[in-house]
C-alpha cells in the first residue's frame, strides 16, 4: 500500500507541475507540442491520478485506524483488546487470526462478488448516518451476521471441522454450513463486541517493541 | 509587455486551476484517515477535477469548430 501511495503521490505532484507550466505559460498550447503536452497535462495525468486516488482511499478505508476513526466506533475498537478469551472479535485480533491492521474489514465485508463494494456503499450510508442523521444506538448490522463471512476462513480448517461440538451432531455442521445455524446466534459463539459490558473487564496491552 | 490571453488560453488557464485545486484535494485527503476525508476526495476533488477536464475538452472542441468554420 506504501509503494502505490508514493507512486501517486509522485503522479500528483509531477501532474502538478506540468499543468502549473500551462497555467502560467498557455500559449505553449498553440504549438504542436504543447498540444501534446496540454492533452497529457489536462486529460491523461488527471485520469490516472484519479484513478489511482480512488483505489488507494478504497485501501485506506479497509484499515482499521480508518473505521475507529470514528467516535462512535471507539468501544468497538477497545472490544478488540479485551483481554478475555469468549469474546470471539478479541481472540481473533490479539492472536492474529485477522490481520490487525485490517481488522474490521476482515470480518465486516461480504464474501460474495460485489462484497467489497456493498461495503463501500454501507461505509457510505455510515457516513450520511454521521453527519446527518443519528447513528442508532447500539449500533446494529443490518442484516444478521452470515456464517458465510466465518467460513471464509473456518471452512476447511481441522480445529472446525474436526470440534466435537461442531461434529457431535452431523447435522449441525450442514446446517452451519447453510446459515441455517448461526455461529455467533446459536449461543456458542453469542459474545462478540459486547461495548456494554466493556466495563467489567480488563484491557490487553498490546507490547510495544 | 505580455499580450492579452485568446479565449483558447483562458480556458487551458482556468482548467489548469482547477485540476491543481483538484489534485490538491487529492493529496491532502490521502494523508487524512477518517471517513470525512474519503467525502472530500470524493465530492470536492472529483468535482474539481471533472470539471477541469470538462473546460479541456470543451476547450478542443471549441477549438476544433472555429478551425473548420475557417
Amino acid at each position: 500500500m506504501e509503494g502505490t501511495a508514493t507512486i501517486l503521490i509522485a503522479v500528483i505532484l509531477f501532474s502538478i507541475v506540468l499543468i502549473a507550466w500551462l497555467v502560467l505559460r498557455p500559449s505553449v498550447t498553440a504549438t504542436r507540442g504543447g498540444k501534446i503536452l496540454a492533452f497529457v497535462a489536462l486529460l491523461v495525468f488527471p485520469v490516472l491520478a484519479g484513478g489511482l486516488g480512488v483505489n488507494e482511499q478504497i485501501q485506506h478505508s479497509k484499515t482499521t485506524r480508518f473505521c475507529l476513526s470514528c467516535h462512535v466506533m471507539e468501544d468497538y475498537g477497545k472490544s478488540l483488546r479485551v483481554d478475555d478469551r469468549s469474546f470471539v472479535p478479541a481472540i481473533h485480533f490479539q492472536n492474529n487470526l485477522v490481520p490487525r491492521d485490517k481488522a474490521c474489514f476482515t470480518c465486516h465485508t461480504d464474501y460474495t462478488m460485489f462484497g467489497d463494494y456493498n461495503a463501500k456503499l454501507r461505509g457510505l450510508k455510515h457516513v450520511y448516518a454521521y453527519y446527518l442523521g443519528k447513528p442508532s444506538q447500539p449500533i446494529k448490522l443490518y442484516t444478521p451476521y452470515n456464517n458465510r463471512e466465518c467460513l471464509h476462513c473456518h471452512l476447511g480448517a481441522r480445529s472446525f471441522e474436526e470440534s466435537e461440538a461442531h461434529t457431535k451432531d452431523p447435522q449441525v455442521m450442514a446446517k452451519m454450513k447453510v446459515n441455517e445455524v448461526g455461529c455467533t446466534t446459536s449461543g456458542c459463539h453469542s459474545i462478540t463486541h459486547n461495548v456494554g459490558q466493556l466495563k467489567e473487564f480488563s484491557i490487553w496491552k498490546e507490547p510495544t517493541e | 509587455m505580455t499580450a492579452p490571453l485568446t479565449t483558447i488560453e483562458k480556458r487551458i488557464r482556468l482548467s489548469g486551476l482547477l485540476l491543481i485545486a483538484g489534485l490538491l484535494v487529492e493529496l491532502i485527503t490521502l494523508r487524512w484517515s477518517h471517513p470525512t476525508s474519503f467525502l472530500f476526495f470524493l465530492l470536492l476533488g472529483g468535482l474539481l477535477m471533472a470539471l477541469g477536464i470538462v473546460v479541456y475538452l470543451l476547450t478542443l472542441v471549441s477549438a476544433e469548430n472555429k478551425s473548420s468554420a475557417r
